[in-house]
């Protein structure tokens, strides 16, 4: 059963790797802002430029 | 093209296009949307230009009202200064300024899209990023291309305009410190985490199933990981308990640390030593419920932080005079020497001296007197009185400090004393006591059991020490106040602090001024009878009542409009009775009957008291201001008759007595024509007879009758106008709340013993179970933070429960949001 | 410094449609193959009498189609979508997006041309050879350079939750898929597992498990998380329970997976952490179907008109019942009754129709009308395809709930005599048939609805006109210093993560590369001496064991129970499996258990057995395989095989791989003997005689007490 030693050391490590960056995460000032983002990705960009607006003649 | 506003009649009120609330007295159309004020037109035309008008179809009527917004173009001078820019913005470089304002605006989806669309209105703007629960905007723009002012400007144009307040510059940034915490706890629950994994086989199966290398690994991967659980999770529990040993008195944190250091030793010692796997599991746990339970804590203490900061009320801006023209300035830039302009009601900023012939100033801020000190040409005026009457000039004589002029409110002058058995201080006494019981116990459990068993000892040391906890004595009362005070606040009625609601509670007799409490000065009609006035005698009439601040002259005020004064000297206000001055040759007064010697006239029946004018001797004529009482007052204030005793304390007449005792009901004893000075007798001879008084007033002409009572409340309009002697504010239109609130106290009494009950029982059957070592250390690393927390919910949700039963807050709680 | 103004940009769809198309296209294929394994399990005729369709076969080939090409594509349509916009900026590299694309076509491609030949690894999930394995690995770093360059490059500083998972799903899957596919490659297309027999089965369950979790769930909260508040036009329930959410799952997930060993020769404090951590698990998921479900809350009557919310309706509460009963089947005592039945079935379908089928539809019916700039071409057939896919959904998984009780309380049925109620497996079998018939017809009405909503989306599109590239335009993100103190901070975090993330990569290969050889070598000593190496032939029936997929039907683990030992004989120990390199311990009972079979039947039994499984037990599932009695094993290979276990540490003697051959061909030539006494004339090194080596040698070890291979 000594594969356990890898099992843990990789979970470990994985595990470490997470926590730091949570830790980047929190420094970065990924959390301050708990609400506003979820808002925020309903702006789609409803830019007023001619490519998007009105489709192109019909191809074909 | 703009349409002309059109007149329309009452019954199609039409709702504004950009906030939604009815034009009822003007109607602006433009393209075939409505709006109700100049203020909404002008943003909708700002957003159409730029086509953002995005910001209506994300939500319906997202604006806010522009009615009354102050048009006074110098308003952001100030923001020019180059160190209030200092003092405003998070940082800058030669390209980049970033600033964060605070708008209480935003209140939706729109608001966040148009803020965040700034780069559209004003193309210096290069980012702006919204956070909608702390309602701050973060704005970056090139220093070149537009300026702080600028921007600050286009915000108010677009109706957002944010709250610049020079006194919390200061603050000191809140967030480093839970940062920390936010850490610690990651760390003590990473940690938690793993070493829950590695003795779990120690849980459910015999040990050597587990195999030869295992055991030891599993043991020494624990330690690893206890190592940064204590030396970096702990730090704040040793250093605080560190402190409080320094200096040889004892605090909560001292038995956790000693729990902690005893559990991390131990485990050690039976690990290395005797083999077995030691308590670091436990350890882990309790660290990390402990850290859990005070970023709670601290959560809630945020938010009951005192919502109206009451530094905000003194005047920011201050209107300095240069060579006889206006600048205006903020407080923090005066400085000795200039000449200030102080208006009626506003505050002196700093200690300086008059430059006009006569002022009237009320200290009552400063020491509670009420009576308006009679200030002559010269003489020297401290900072914190406030002028009564007109206009006046002063010369600073010493640079102001903001901090003086903040703690007036709670300065002692004001604070009545502690109230003896109020519950507050009841924890305190029982907490410091509390702990030294616990130390005793768990020594007394170690050596009891050092003779027969150490580890059980050792177990039991632990197991006290950590499962009592005394944080629920501590927190209890502060959390059900605080939360109670929270929920006063958001119904519009802010208390000065916790012991306030407990006084309330103990309230049983209730004393209400009449005017501009339970009658609402905005809505007076007033009528006019007698000789028709000339132009001259109406601008002599608004010039008077100019001076005043008497709730009846500044209905006349409004009656008369907008017409300009005229200038008049030797103005004299005789509190109580009306006013009297002398313009060219004639000399005009204006008051009650009794002042001017006028016999009482025909119109004894109806409601409303009477204001006479009287024009060099020769009497003109009465103004009749028949002041309404508030909606809900007539349901009111019978109901509280019956369960309290009520009085009615009014300055005016007694003609409108029989329309009261109709409306007020029978047993509410009135008396009239009191001054302030009989109020505030009245006040001190119901306490004579033992009787705890409410006192309600506007807060004006009765502050010492206020300051009297067990509790002031002071009744306004507009938050910003208050005396400090009150208590508590309460907004005019929440009145007839007031016997919802004043039960509500009791229930928090309530609230508070119950939990006191539910923390005893906890704590003895606890040590009762721990000293005989049945408790294991993990159990009770869940037991103590569970107890403080479901103190504290069981406090939080019984308020919530009863004020939402009682209708004060109907939004329904989510613990989530 | 320019990088303060506005700039304009442009997001590409032409990727979005390519994995879009290649979703519907493999959903249609993998579900074909899916219907057509569940009609082979009632019908044996419907293996079409040939080695490639034959159902051990056709089974590997559904779950890769299924997992990889369907669900993989549309986490990639999803994310290609959702990405750049939800940062204000196009991926990374175009190129880099169509190499992955065509990479992962090429990758399902090599799977539907490999597996049907019986080219397989047999570890479940990760059947794919170690060519394959390694191109997998390639793709999946490309797919992860390019999102991170895209995260650099990034113009929206907060990095909403939904990017949150799709990088944890990245990262996790490249470190499992890297762990679980160490193999020693025999030759092209062969190659032996690294670990052997209950370590084996402890690493691929623990890859297996979070296959599932982290390409089957996570990447598919972040496609909810971010599908579902713009199909309802409403923020998420609450953006606090998201990040929470996340954080809790990504730690909890990775150690959940040894609750599908229960009962196994895992070590039984092993199994009790995997099911402390299953049961730990139901927290965080339900967290993020309740943040799903209450995002709607206020919009209830748009997903009563709505296809795209009717889908994720169903979609998220699918999610919600599959994380239930995971925690729930990992119970021991429950796991008892329904681990090796049809209950597991069930429960990887509702997760896989309901969750991933269902958002997977839901995606493309609110994807295909924008990318078009048209409506749905008939909002009526979208719903139709929601009621047939319920529908399939039901009738999927009710009849298999039922299959799997009746059988396992058959199983374990003791009569009055104290003897086995149903001794003969195949009357629990018999039993069972009806319920895969309508198993059958429910996956039938899944495939329906699927053709359904291709022919809405072909016809939308057909009325559409695509917009190839979106534009867009947004501030750059200030790249210069917030706070004066962190300078030399910043500036060590502004080199772009991407060098971080290959020193990890570079720390684990070189940590494999040492750990590995040394703990694997030292492992093998044999816990039971009795217990001895496969012989050559053996070995070789072992691996056409292997090919032709067998462990899909047959598990080699009896479990210690009475009722199992009284029906296949003594349990099974750890020790026995040493030298399985890969394990065959297998995941579901069609067929008895075979670890106890050797010398339980003649070689002349299972010669007739194999030809025709009904002559010798009449009514049995099994499909036929006529073609192994004459089909000629090349044997050339063998020592390359012998060489390879023995660097794996297999304790052949030294220089065994030469004499190999000779063993083998002798042991051939005397069971060709047996067979001629009863009267059947076989070729020695024909496939039947290898076959029947293995099944004879299969759990003899322990009864022997040492003797083993003379």
């Amino acid at each position: 059963m000594e594969v356990i030693f890898v099992l843990i050391g990789i979970s470990l490590v994985m595990a470490g790797g997470f926590l730091w960056l949570f830790f980047k995460a929190m420094k970065g000032g990924q959390f301050d802002d708990q609400h506003t983002p979820a808002i925020r990705i309903l702006f789609d960009q409803k830019t007023k430029s001619k490519a998007n607006k009105k489709p192109p003649k019909k191809k074909k | 093209m703009e349409e002309m506003p059109v007149r329309i009649e009452k019954s199609k009120i039409v709702s504004c296009f950009h906030c939604g609330e009815g034009c009822e007295d003007e109607l602006l159309v433009r393209d075939e949307k409505n709006f109700c004020c100049t203020g909404c037109l002008t943003v909708y035309e700002v957003l159409n230009e730029n086509n953002l008008c995005d910001y209506y179809d994300i939500e319906v009527t997202p604006g806010t009202n522009l009615k009354e917004q102050e048009i006074r173009d110098n308003r952001f001078d100030y923001l020019d200064d180059e160190d209030v820019i200092n003092k405003l913005i998070d940082f800058r470089d030669e390209e980049q300024t970033h600033v964060t304002f605070t708008i209480p605006m935003i209140h939706c989806a729109s608001c966040i899209w148009l803020l965040e669309n700034l780069y559209k209105l004003d193309p210096g703007v290069t980012f702006s990023r919204v956070d909608f629960i702390k309602k701050k905007v973060q704005i970056k723009f090139s220093s070149k291309e537009t300026s702080l002012k600028s921007i600050v400007k286009l915000l108010s144009r677009i109706g957002y305009e944010p709250r610049i307040n020079l006194s919390d510059l200061g603050e000191e940034r809140g967030l480093k410190s839970d940062k920390k915490l936010i850490y610690q706890l990651a760390v003590a629950g990473f940690c938690f985490g793993n070493m829950m994994f590695f003795s779990l086989p120690e849980y459910f199966s015999e040990t050597e199933l587990l195999g030869n290398g295992f055991n030891h690994l599993f043991n020494y991967l624990n330690i690893l990981l206890a190592l940064p659980v204590v030396f970096y999770s702990a730090t704040d529990y040793f250093r605080s308990a560190w402190l409080a040993v320094r200096n040889r008195s004892v605090n909560m944190d001292v038995p956790i640390a000693l729990g902690i250091i005893s559990l991390f030793t131990y485990s050690l010692f039976e690990i290395f030593v005797t083999g077995q796997e030691g308590y670091l599991d436990t350890l882990g746990g309790l660290l990390f419920f402990l850290l859990v339970g005070k970023y709670y804590q601290q959560k809630t203490f945020d938010t009951l932080s005192f919502d109206r900061d009451y530094k905000a009320y003194f005047p920011i801006a201050i209107t300095k005079m240069v060579k006889d023209r206006e600048v205006v300035i903020p407080l923090t830039k005066l400085d000795v020497g200039d000449i200030v302009k102080v208006r009626n009601e506003e505050l002196v900023p700093a200690d300086s001296l008059l430059l006009d012939a006569k002022a009237s100033i009320d200290y009552s801020f400063v020491t509670g007197e009420a009576i308006p000190v009679p200030v002559k040409k010269g003489e020297l005026i401290y900072a914190g009185g406030r002028q009564k009457g007109g206009a006046i000039k002063l010369a600073v004589q010493k640079s102001p400090s903001q901090g003086y002029l903040t703690d007036l409110w709670n300065h002692d002058a004001f604070s009545k004393e502690e109230q003896k058995d109020s519950l507050a201080s009841l924890a305190n006494q029982i907490s410091g006591k509390f702990t030294f019981t616990v130390l005793f116990i768990a020594f007394g459990a170690l050596i009891y059991w050092g003779f027969s068993d150490v580890s059980i000892g050792v177990k039991a040391f632990t197991s006290v020490l950590i499962i009592t906890c005394p944080c629920a004595l501590a927190m209890s009362t502060p959390f059900t106040l605080g939360n109670v005070m929270r929920i006063f606040g958001k119904g519009g009625f802010y208390l000065k602090n916790t012991q306030v609601i407990e006084k309330l509670a103990g309230i049983d007799s209730l004393v209400f001024d009449k005017t501009g409490t339970l009658t609402a000065p905005s809505k007076a009609k007033v009528s006019y009878q007698g000789e028709n006035l000339s132009e001259v005698s109406k601008r002599m009439i608004k010039a008077l009542v100019n001076y005043s601040v008497h709730p009846l002259s500044n209905s006349i005020n409004q009656w008369l409009g907008n017409i300009d004064p005229v200038l008049l000297h030797e103005v004299e206000e005789i509190p109580g009775k009306g006013l009297q001055a002398k313009y060219k040759s004639k000399t005009i007064s204006l008051g009650s009957a009794l002042f001017l010697g006028v016999g009482p006239t025909d119109n004894a029946g109806n409601m409303g008291n009477e204001v006479h004018l009287v024009i060099d001797g020769m009497y003109w004529g009465v103004f009749r201001i028949a002041s309404s009482i508030r909606e809900g007052i007539e349901k009111m204030v019978p109901d509280l008759a019956n369960s309290y005793e009520v009085h009615l304390l009014s300055g005016d007449h007694n003609h409108e007595e029989q329309y009261l005792k109709k409306a007020l009901g029978e047993n509410v004893s009135m008396h009239f024509q009191q001054s302030p000075k009989s109020k505030l007798a009245h006040i001190r001879n119901m306490q004579e007879d033992r009787k705890r008084v409410l006192m309600v007033g506007d807060g004006l002409n009765d502050a010492g009758a206020l300051k009297a009572s067990e509790v002031g409340i002071a009744v306004t309009d507009n938050i910003s106008h208050f005396s400090p002697a009150s208590d508590g504010i309460l907004d005019g239109g929440k009145l007839n709340h007031l016997p919802d609130y004043l039960d509500f106290a009791k229930t928090g009494r309530k609230i508070i013993k119950a939990s006191f009950g539910l923390s005893f029982t906890y704590n003895a059957v606890g040590i009762f179970f721990a000293v005989q070592g049945l408790v294991s250390p993990v159990l009770c690393a869940i037991l103590m933070p569970a107890s403080s927390i479901s103190v504290v919910l069981f406090t939080t949700i019984a308020t919530n429960f009863q004020a939402y039963r009682k209708g004060l807050n109907d939004k329904e709680m989510i613990l989530w949001k | 410094m320019s990088g303060t103004t506005l700039e304009k940009f442009s997001y590409d769809n032409k990727i979005v449609k390519f994995f879009g198309a290649a979703t519907m296209i493999w959903g249609l294929a993998g579900m074909l193959i899916g219907l057509l394994a569940a009609t082979q399990l009632f019908l044996p005729e419907a293996n079409l009498g040939n080695p490639y369709t034959t159902f051990g076969r056709i089974r590997p080939l559904h779950t890769n189609a299924v997992i990889f090409a369907f669900v993989g594509n549309a986490i990639f349509a999803g994310v290609y979508y959702s990405m750049p916009r939800l940062l204000k900026a196009p991926m990374w590299n175009k190129t880099l997006s169509w190499i992955h694309f065509w990479g992962w076509q090429a990758i399902i491609l090599s799977a539907v041309i490999t597996l049907p030949l019986g080219l397989t690894s047999s570890k479940e999930y990760a059947e794919l050879e170690w060519p394959i394995d390694i191109a997998i690995a390639v793709i999946w770093v490309a797919f992860g350079a390019n999102m991170i360059g895209t995260l650099i490059k990034r113009r929206e500083k907060h990095m909403y939750v939904a990017i949150w998972f799709y990088l944890a799903s990245f990262v996790t899957v490249a470190v499992l898929h890297i762990f679980n596919s160490l193999a020693l490659p025999v030759s092209f297309m062969k190659s032996y597992s690294a670990y052997a027999g209950v370590q084996d089965a402890l690493v691929q369950w623990w890859y297996g498990h979070n296959a599932v979790a982290f390409f089957l769930t996570t990447p598919f909260l972040g496609l909810m998380y971010y599908y579902l508040p713009k199909a309802a036009n409403r923020p998420v329930f609450s953006y606090k329970l998201s990040i929470v959410h996340f954080w809790s799952l990504i730690f909890l997930y990775i150690w959940a997976g040894p609750h599908h060993l229960l009962y196994t020769a895992l070590p039984e404090w092993a199994q009790v952490l995997g099911v402390a951590f299953s049961i730990m698990l139901l927290a965080p998921s339900w967290g993020g179907m309740v943040n799903g479900l209450l995002t709607l809350r206020g919009a209830w009557d748009k997903v009563r008109v709505d296809p795209v919310l009717k889908f994720m309706v169903v979609a998220v509460t699918a999610y919600g019942m599959a994380t239930f009963e995971g925690p729930l089947l990992s119970i021991k005592s429950v796991n008892a009754i329904a681990h090796y039945t049809d209950w597991i079935v069930a429960h990887v379908h509702i997760g896989g129709l309901g969750w991933n089928g269902f958002l997977t539809f839901s995606m493309l019916y609110w994807l295909w009308p924008r990318m078009w700039r048209t409506k749905l071409f008939s909002v009526k057939l979208a719903n139709t395809h929601f009621w047939l896919g319920t529908l399939g959904i039901l009738f999927y998984a009710l009849p298999m709930y039922v299959a799997a009780l009746t059988q396992s309380l058959m199983w374990k049925e003791f009569a009055d005599t104290g003897r086995l109620a149903y001794p003969n497996f195949l009357e629990t079998v018999i039993q069972i048939v009806p319920m895969y018939m309508l198993r059958a017809f429910g996956g039938l009405l899944y495939l329906a609805g699927a053709i359904l909503m291709v022919y809405n989306l072909v016809k939308t599109a057909a009325a559409g006109s695509f917009l190839e590239e979106e534009e867009d335009e947004a501030p750059a993100l200030a790249k210069h210093v917030e706070e004066k103190n962190e300078f030399w901070h910043r500036a060590w975090e502004r080199k772009p993560v991407f060098f971080t993330i290959l020193a990890t990569v570079a720390i684990l290969i070189g940590g494999i590369v040492e750990i590995i050889p040394t703990i694997l070598v030292k492992s093998n000593v044999p816990t039971i001496s009795s217990v001895q190496p496969y012989t050559p032939l053996e070995l070789q029936g072992r691996d056409l064991y292997i090919a032709n997929g067998c462990v899909g039907c047959h598990s080699q683990m009896i479990r210690p129970f009475r009722f199992e030992t009284e029906r296949y004989g003594e349990y099974s120990k750890a020790g026995e499996y040493v030298y399985d390199r890969p394990f065959l311990w297998g995941s579901k009972r069609t067929g008895p258990d075979l670890h106890r079979v050797g010398g339980k039947y003649p070689d002349s039994w299972h010669y007739h057995h194999m030809v025709d499984p009904r002559s010798m037990s009449p009514g049995s599932l099994m499909p036929p395989y006529p073609w192994m009695t004459t089909n000629i094993m090349d044997h050339s290979n063998i020592g390359a095989k012998i060489r390879t276990m023995q660097k794996l540490g297999v304790p052949y003697e030294e220089g065994y791989d030469e004499r190999a051959l000779e063993d083998l061909q002798s042991q051939a030539k005397k069971i060709a003997g047996n067979l001629k006494e009863s009267g059947i004339e076989v070729l020695p090194d024909t496939e039947i005689v290898a076959l029947i080596s293995y099944l004879q040698r299969l759990g003899t070890d322990i009864k022997k007490g040492g003797s083993g291979n003379e």
